[in-house]
C-alpha cells in the first residue's frame, strides 16, 4: 500500500508545477480565508470584553444642565432609595502616548448581583477598595505601559500624573482600559468630589431624577451589534476568496488525476483494488490539505497582523469600538481555519475521488472520450445552475416581502446563489457560443480550427473562467458599490457642514456665546444646536398606530438662509419649500434610519416622551443620515429646548464673504475661556470623515483585489498545466504550414477572446451585484439605501484586466510555443 | 455577560489564585471570617465599661459591629409576621492603617439585610455601602446623639426632639424604623415606631460577652423591650401591625474562636414578661464541645447571665430548606430558672440568601412538658 501512496505521489516529482499549484491554491484560499477570520475573531473578543465592562448594559444619568454630576448629588439620590452607583471615567497618556481609559467604580452599588456572592473571602475585596488599591488591566495593555506580562502583578508603572495603583491582570477586560476602585481613580485623575454618571440598572427608573437626564442602555448599541454587518462583509469576502482558490485546486487535482489515469490502471492491473485507489487518493488529499491549511493560516496570521491596526482604527473611527490591535485568537480559531480549508479541499477533491472509482481498467484517456463525458457535465452544469437560480429567485421574492431593512443574511444568500448561477451557467453556455461561432466560421478554416480547438480545451478552461467570471464580478460589484458609496457621502457631507466653523462651549457658556457671536460683523448667520434623548412612545401613519417604545436622538437645527438650500430631504408631504415651513413652524424630520426602522412617511405622527410629558409630533420629511447608527428625528432647535429641555450641543458659524477668520478665531478665544478643541474648522471635519471613509473600504477593496489576483492565478495555473499538451495539438499545423507567430497569435486570440467574452458577461452581473449589495445589504446592515451609480471606469478596467489576466495567462506558454524548435515540435507527434 | 459578572469575576480570579498561594490559614476563619485574628484592631475585654449615649454608635477602631433588630408583631387580622433589619459595619483596616480622607477614600464597609415574613411568604433585601470613618455624613453610618443609623434610604433613627434639653431625654428610647424595597412581588417594607418599656440590658460581664472557652469575647447590649406599633407592606400590600422588637447591640474585632464554624442564637419574649438570650457556639467550648451562653431577664429588665452549664439545648428535628438541613425544633433548658421549652419554629422558609447567608426567622415556645404556649422569638443559625 506505501508502495502505491509512494508510486502515486512520484507523479508530482515529475510535475513539480503541478504540486506547486495545489500547495499555492491551498495555500492562497486558505490565507485569506483565516486571515479575515482571525481578525473577526480578535475583534469580537474586544467586543465581547467591551460589552462585560459596567459602560454598556446599564442606563446612565447625566445632568441636564450639562455640568458634572458631585459625590453630594450620588448620597442625595440614595438617601431618595434610588439604585444609583457612580462611575468615574477619564483618561490617562501612558508613557508611549497611548490614551488609557480610567475607569473608576464603587463594587458595593454597581448593579446586579452582590460583588460578596462569589467571594469565599472579604481579603480580595478590601485589597481592591483600600489604599495602595489595585489597577485591573487586560494583558494586552501591558505594552502601552512598557511592562511585560511576567513582571505586571503588582507592577507601579509611573504616569504622568503620578503612580498607578499594583496591576492585577484581568483578560476580561477590553484593551486599553484600567478598572480600578473609584477612590482611587478619584487620586489619579484628581476629581475631587466631581463623577462622570451615574449608573443603574437597565430599567431600574422609570423616570429621570428632577434635573437630570436618563439614557437608557438599550440607546447605547452595543460594539458587537453595530459592527456585526462590517464583519459580515469581510467574511463574505473572504468566502468568496477561499472559493476562487478551490476552484484552482479542483483545476489541479483535476490535471493531475488525468495525467495518472495510466499509473492508476497500472495499478490495478497490478492488484490495488478500486476502493484502496480511492482510499490512497483522499490520503494523498488529506496530506497535501494539511500542508496547504497550515501554510494559509500561518500567512492568514500574517496578513490579519498586518491589516488589524487598519481595521481596528476604522472600527474605533466609525463604530467607536475599542479593537485590540494585537491579535487575539481562541482556540477554535485554529481548529475552524483548518476545518474550513480541509473540508473544501475534500469538496473540491471530490469529483476527481467520483472519477478514480468509477476508472475503467481497460479505457483509453483520450479526448474524445472526456469530450462524452465533458457534455454530460455541461448538462449538469446547466441544470444546476437553473436550480440555484429558482433557488435565488425564490430567496428574492421572499426578500421583497420582509420589511425593508430586514434579512442581511438572506441578502447575502441571494448575491451568492447570483454569483453561482452564473458561474455554473457559464461553461454551457461559452460551448454553445462556440459551436454556433464555428458554423459561422465554416469558409475560415483556421479560425475554425481555432474555435473547435477552444471548445476541445474548454473542460479544462472551464473552472478558470468560472473563477475569473466570480472575481471580475465581485470586484466590478464592490468597486460600483464603494465608488457610489464615497460620492453620495462627499456630496453629503457637504451638504450638512455648512458652517464654516464649529463651536462647542460649555453648557454654562453657550448663550453667551451665542449672544456675542451674534454681534460679530464677520458673522453672517448663527446655526445653534442642541440635543436631547426621547422614547418614541407611538407611531400613528398610514399603517395604522404601533407603539414601538424605542429610544431616539432629537437633533436640534436652525433652519436658517444657510442650511436649508443645502440639507438634503429624500421624501416630502408637499415640495421641499413646504416641508422646511412646517419644520421652522415645528414639525418634525425624521432620519432614513428611523423612517426604515418604523416604516414612517411624511404626514404620519409621531408621540415621544418628554420632560414635561408626552409630544406629538408630525413628520414633514425624510432625510438622509449616513454614517449614523441610530434612528433621529430632527426638530428646529428653539422649538427642541422649548419642548424638550434640549441640552445646548454646539453653534456653527457661517462667515460672511471674505471675513477676518483668523481675527474672531482670535478674538473669540481672548474674550471666553474655551478648550483646545471647542472650535473645530469645517474643512478639518470633513477630512477626518473622509479619511474615516476610505479607511472602512481600504480592506474591502484589498480583499476584492486579492480575489481577482487568486482567479487570474488560477487561469495561469489551468494553461500552464496544458501548455505541453497543447504543443501536440498545434503540431499538425505547424506541419501543415502555419508558421509560429500565426500559432502564437492564435493561442492568444483564443484565450483573450474567451476572457474578453467573460469579462463582458462580468460587466452586467456585476451591475447586478452592486444593486443587490446597495439596495439589499446595505439597508440591511446600516439602515439606509444608497443611489447606484455606475463608473463607466470600472467597467473598462474590468474589461481590461479581463484580456490582461488571459493575455498574461497565455504569454508564458506562447513564449515558449515560440522558442520551442520545429523539430521538438514534430517529435511531439509520437506521444 | 452582566457587568457585575465580570466584576466578580475580576475580584474572584486572583482570589482563588491567591487562595492556591498561600497557607490553608488564609481561608475564612470562623464563619464569614468572624474568627480571623483581631491584628492591630482594639480589643474587646471584660472591665471596660459601656458609655451611652456614645455606644449606640459606631466603633470604627473595632473590626466587626452590628445593629440587629428583629420583631414579632401581629397585623389587624392578628396573623403573627415577622421583620428583621440589621446593619453590620466591618472596618477594612486597622486604625493605623486608615486611608486619608480624600473623596471615595473608604475604610468602614457596610451591609445590612431587611427581612419580612408572614406564613410561607419570606421577603429579603440586601445593601451595601462604604464609608470613611474621619466623615459623617457618607452612604452609610450612625450618630449617637441624637441616635441615627442609616444606609442609603433604611433608616433607625430617634424621632425624640432634642432641642433644649437634649442632654436630659434619651434619644434612644423612641426610635424609627423606616425600610423599603422594590421586587419583583411588588416590593415590601416597613415604617415603625419603637417605644423601648425597658431598660437596656447588658449581657455577660456588665456588657462583655465571652464567646469561647479561652476568653474571647464581644461587647453586647439589647434593649429587648420594644413595643412597635406601623405599617408594613409585603407583596405591595400595606398592614397596620403591632407587637415587640428586640435589638441586640455588638461589637468585638474577633467574636468566634477561628475553631468556631456557626452559632444558633435564641431571643425569646415570654409571656411572663421575661426575657431570654441564649446561644450556642458550635466548637471551641472546653474540649472543643460547643460554648454556651446566655442571659435571663426579669420583667423589669434585671439581667442574670447564664453559664455555659447552666443552659441545655438538644436538637429535636430538622427541615430541608434550600438544600441544607436546617434545625428547626430545639429543646432549650435553663433549669436555674425552671425553664423546659420546646422551641419549634412554625415556618421553616426563613433562609437568608444574602452574600453571607443564614437562617433567620420566628420562633415559639411551649412547654415541654404541657405543650402550653410559652413565648415568641427569633432564632438565628449560622454556619449551616
Amino acid at each position: 500500500m506505501l508502495t502505491a501512496l509512494v508510486t502515486l505521489l512520484s507523479h508530482y516529482k515529475r510535475h513539480p508545477g503541478q504540486l506547486a499549484m495545489l500547495l499555492l491554491g491551498l495555500w492562497v484560499a486558505g490565507a485569506l480565508w483565516s486571515g479575515v477570520q482571525a481578525i473577526n475573531a480578535s475583534a469580537r473578543d474586544s467586543y465581547a470584553r467591551a460589552e462585560a465592562l459596567f459602560s454598556t448594559g446599564l442606563d446612565r444619568l447625566e445632568r441636564r444642565d450639562g455640568e458634572p454630576l458631585t459625590r453630594e448629588d450620588y448620597l442625595r439620590l440614595r438617601r431618595a432609595g434610588l439604585p444609583v452607583s457612580p462611575l468615574l471615567e477619564g483618561t490617562l497618556e501612558a508613557s508611549d502616548g497611548t490614551e488609557l481609559r480610567v475607569i473608576g467604580v464603587d463594587p458595593f452599588t454597581l448593579p446586579g448581583d452582590s460583588a460578596f456572592a462569589a467571594a469565599s473571602s472579604q481579603g480580595e475585596l478590601t485589597d481592591f477598595l483600600t489604599p495602595p488599591w489595585q489597577t485591573r488591566i487586560a494583558p494586552d495593555t501591558l505594552p502601552a505601559l512598557g511592562v511585560n506580562a511576567r513582571e505586571a502583578p503588582g507592577a507601579e508603572p509611573r504616569l504622568a500624573t503620578g503612580r498607578l495603583p499594583p496591576l492585577v491582570l484581568s483578560p476580561m477586560l477590553p484593551p486599553g482600559t484600567l478598572v480600578m476602585d473609584i477612590a482611587a481613580a478619584a487620586v489619579l485623575l484628581d476629581s475631587g468630589e466631581r463623577l462622570s454618571r451615574l449608573v443603574t440598572a437597565p430599567k431600574a427608573l422609570e423616570h429621570p431624577p428632577e434635573g437630570l437626564v436618563l439614557t437608557r442602555a438599550t440607546t447605547l448599541v452595543s460594539p458587537g451589534q453595530l459592527t456585526e454587518s462590517f464583519h459580515l462583509n469581510l467574511t463574505a469576502m473572504a468566502l468568496l476568496a477561499l472559493v476562487v482558490g478551490l476552484f484552482i485546486v479542483q483545476a489541479a487535482l483535476g490535471l493531475a488525476l488525468e495525467q495518472r489515469l495510466g499509473m492508476l490502471r497500472t495499478l490495478r492491473a497490478l492488484g490495488v483494488s478500486g476502493r484502496g485507489l480511492v482510499g490512497l487518493l483522499a490520503l494523498e488529499l488529506v496530506l497535501l490539505g494539511v500542508i496547504g491549511a497550515l501554510a494559509g493560516i500561518a500567512s492568514g496570521v500574517w496578513l490579519a497582523r498586518v491589516l488589524l491596526p487598519d481595521v481596528a482604527a476604522t472600527l474605533g473611527s466609525l463604530y467607536g469600538a475599542d479593537v485590540a490591535v494585537m491579535l487575539n485568537l481562541p482556540w477554535h480559531y485554529w481548529l475552524g481555519g483548518l476545518g474550513v480549508t480541509l473540508g473544501g479541499l475534500l469538496l473540491a477533491g471530490s469529483g476527481v475521488l467520483w472519477r478514480a472509482a468509477r476508472l475503467s481498467v481497460l479505457g483509453l484517456g483520450q479526448a474524445q472520450a472526456w469530450r462524452a463525458g465533458f457534455l454530460r457535465q455541461l448538462r449538469g452544469m446547466a441544470l444546476t445552475g437553473g436550480a440555484v437560480a429558482a433557488g435565488g429567485l425564490g430567496l428574492w421574492v421572499w426578500l421583497t416581502h420582509q420589511p425593508t431593512g430586514e434579512g442581511l443574511l438572506a441578502g447575502f444568500g441571494l448575491i451568492a446563489a447570483l454569483l453561482l448561477t452564473s458561474a455554473l451557467l457559464l461553461p454551457p453556455l461559452l460551448a454553445l457560443a462556440l459551436a454556433g461561432l464555428g458554423r459561422l466560421m465554416r469558409r475560415r478554416p483556421l479560425a475554425q480550427w481555432a474555435l473547435a480547438d477552444l471548445k476541445l480545451q474548454l473542460p479544462r478552461l472551464a473552472l478558470a473562467m468560472m473563477a475569473l467570471l466570480i472575481a471580475l464580478s465581485a470586484n466590478l460589484g464592490v468597486s460600483s458599490m464603494v465608488g457610489g458609496f464615497r460620492l453620495t457621502f462627499l456630496e453629503w457631507l457637504d451638504q450638512r457642514l455648512v458652517a464654516d466653523y464649529y463651536l462647542r462651549p460649555a453648557p454654562e457658556q453657550f448663550d453667551a456665546v451665542q449672544a456675542w457671536l451674534a454681534e460679530r460683523p464677520e458673522v453672517a448667520e448663527l446655526l445653534p444646536t442642541r440635543h436631547a434623548e426621547a422614547t418614541l412612545l407611538e407611531v400613528e401613519g398610514t399603517g395604522g398606530a404601533r407603539t414601538p417604545h424605542l429610544p431616539v436622538g432629537l437633533y436640534g437645527i436652525t433652519p436658517g438662509e444657510s442650511l436649508i438650500p443645502s440639507w438634503p430631504l429624500l421624501a416630502t408631504q408637499a415640495g421641499r419649500d413646504a416641508a422646511w415651513q412646517s419644520f421652522a413652524a415645528g414639525e418634525a424630520f425624521v432620519n432614513e434610519q428611523l423612517a426604515i426602522d418604523q416604516g414612517l412617511a411624511p404626514s404620519d405622527r409621531l408621540t415621544l416622551s418628554a420632560p414635561g410629558g408626552q409630544e406629538t409630533l408630525v413628520v414633514a420629511a425624510v432625510y438622509p443620515d449616513y454614517g449614523n447608527t441610530r434612528g433621529e428625528v430632527l426638530l428646529a432647535t428653539p422649538k427642541l429646548a422649548e419642548r424638550f429641555a434640549a441640552t445646548p450641543s454646539s453653534i456653527g458659524i457661517v462667515l460672511t464673504v471674505g471675513a477676518d477668520e483668523v481675527g474672531l478665531r482670535d478674538a473669540l478665544r481672548q474674550r471666553f475661556e474655551l478648550g483646545s478643541d471647542a472650535l473645530v474648522d469645517q474643512r478639518e471635519v470633513k477630512r477626518v470623515s473622509v479619511e474615516i471613509f476610505e479607511r472602512t473600504f481600504t480592506i474591502t477593496r484589498a480583499l476584492s483585489v486579492l480575489t481577482l489576483a487568486v482567479a487570474a492565478l488560477a487561469l495561469l495555473a489551468s494553461l500552464l498545466a496544458q501548455a505541453r499538451e497543447r504543443r501536440r495539438q498545434l503540431a499538425p499545423l505547424w506541419a501543415l504550414g502555419v508558421p509560429r507567430a500565426r500559432l502564437v497569435a492564435i493561442q492568444l486570440a483564443q484565450l483573450g477572446g474567451m476572457a474578453l467574452a467573460v469579462g463582458a458577461l462580468a460587466v452586467p452581473l456585476g451591475s447586478v451585484l452592486a444593486l443587490g449589495l446597495v439596495a439589499v445589504i446595505n439597508v440591511a446592515a446600516f439602515g439606509w439605501r444608497l443611489p447606484l451609480h455606475v463608473f463607466p471606469g470600472d467597467i473598462a478596467l474590468t474589461l481590461a484586466t479581463a484580456g490582461a489576466v488571459a493575455l498574461l495567462a497565455a504569454a508564458l506558454p506562447a513564449a515558449r510555443l515560440w522558442r520551442t524548435p520545429p523539430r521538438a515540435l514534430l517529435a511531439e507527434e509520437a506521444p | 455577560m452582566k457587568p457585575i459578572a465580570i466584576l466578580t469575576t475580576l475580584l474572584t480570579t486572583a482570589w482563588l489564585a491567591g487562595c492556591a498561594d498561600e497557607s490553608p490559614t488564609s481561608e475564612a476563619a470562623g464563619f464569614a471570617g468572624l474568627g480571623e485574628a483581631a491584628g492591630d484592631f482594639a480589643q474587646a475585654r471584660p472591665g471596660t465599661s459601656l458609655r451611652f449615649p456614645q455606644d449606640h454608635a459606631a466603633h470604627p477602631d473595632y473590626r466587626i459591629e452590628w445593629w440587629y433588630l428583629t420583631a414579632n408583631l401581629e397585623d389587624e387580622r392578628s396573623e403573627p409576621l415577622g421583620l428583621q433589619w440589621t446593619l453590620f459595619r466591618q472596618a477594612m483596616t486597622p486604625p493605623d492603617e486608615r486611608p486619608e480622607p480624600t473623596p471615595w477614600a473608604a475604610d468602614q464597609l457596610w451591609m445590612a439585610h431587611m427581612a419580612v415574613s408572614q406564613g410561607d411568604t419570606h421577603r429579603v433585601a440586601e445593601r451595601f455601602a462604604r464609608s470613611h470613618s474621619a466623615s459623617e455624613e457618607g452612604q452609610a453610618g450612625t450618630v449617637a446623639e441624637p441616635f441615627r443609623a442609616w444606609i442609603d434610604h433604611w433608616q433607625l433613627a430617634s424621632h425624640v426632639e432634642t432641642s433644649g434639653e437634649a442632654s436630659k431625654t434619651d434619644t434612644f428610647a423612641e426610635l424609627s424604623l423606616s425600610a423599603h424595597q422594590d421586587d419583583e412581588h411588588g416590593g415590601f417594607g416597613y415604617d415603625l415606631t419603637l417605644t423601648a418599656e425597658g431598660p437596656l440590658v447588658l449581657h455577660g460581664e456588665a456588657g462583655f460577652s465571652q464567646k469561647a472557652a479561652d476568653g474571647q469575647g464581644s461587647f453586647y447590649y439589647s434593649q429587648p423591650f420594644w413595643r412597635i406599633e406601623g405599617e408594613v407592606t409585603l407583596d405591595g400590600e400595606t398592614r397596620m401591625v403591632s407587637g415587640r422588637g428586640w435589638l441586640d447591640r455588638e461589637w468585638s474585632s474577633q467574636l468566634l474562636d477561628e475553631r468556631q464554624q456557626g452559632w444558633d442564637w435564641f431571643s425569646l419574649h415570654l409571656e411572663s414578661g421575661h426575657k431570654l438570650m441564649a446561644f450556642q457556639l458550635r466548637g471551641g467550648g472546653e474540649d472543643g464541645g460547643d460554648y454556651r451562653s446566655g442571659t435571663w431577664v426579669t420583667p423589669e429588665g434585671e439581667p442574670t447571665a447564664l453559664a455555659p452549664d447552666a443552659i441545655g439545648m438538644t436538637l429535636l428535628d430538622t427541615r430541608r430548606v434550600s438544600g441544607r438541613e436546617i434545625p428547626t425544633r430545639w429543646r432549650l433548658e435553663v433549669p436555674g430558672a425552671g425553664f423546659d421549652l420546646i422551641v419549634e419554629a412554625p415556618h421553616a422558609e426563613r433562609w437568608m440568601d444574602t452574600s453571607v447567608p443564614y437562617w433567620e426567622g420566628e420562633v415559639v415556645a411551649r412547654d415541654a412538658d404541657s405543650g402550653e404556649d410559652k413565648g415568641i422569638g427569633y432564632l438565628e443559625m449560622t454556619g449551616y
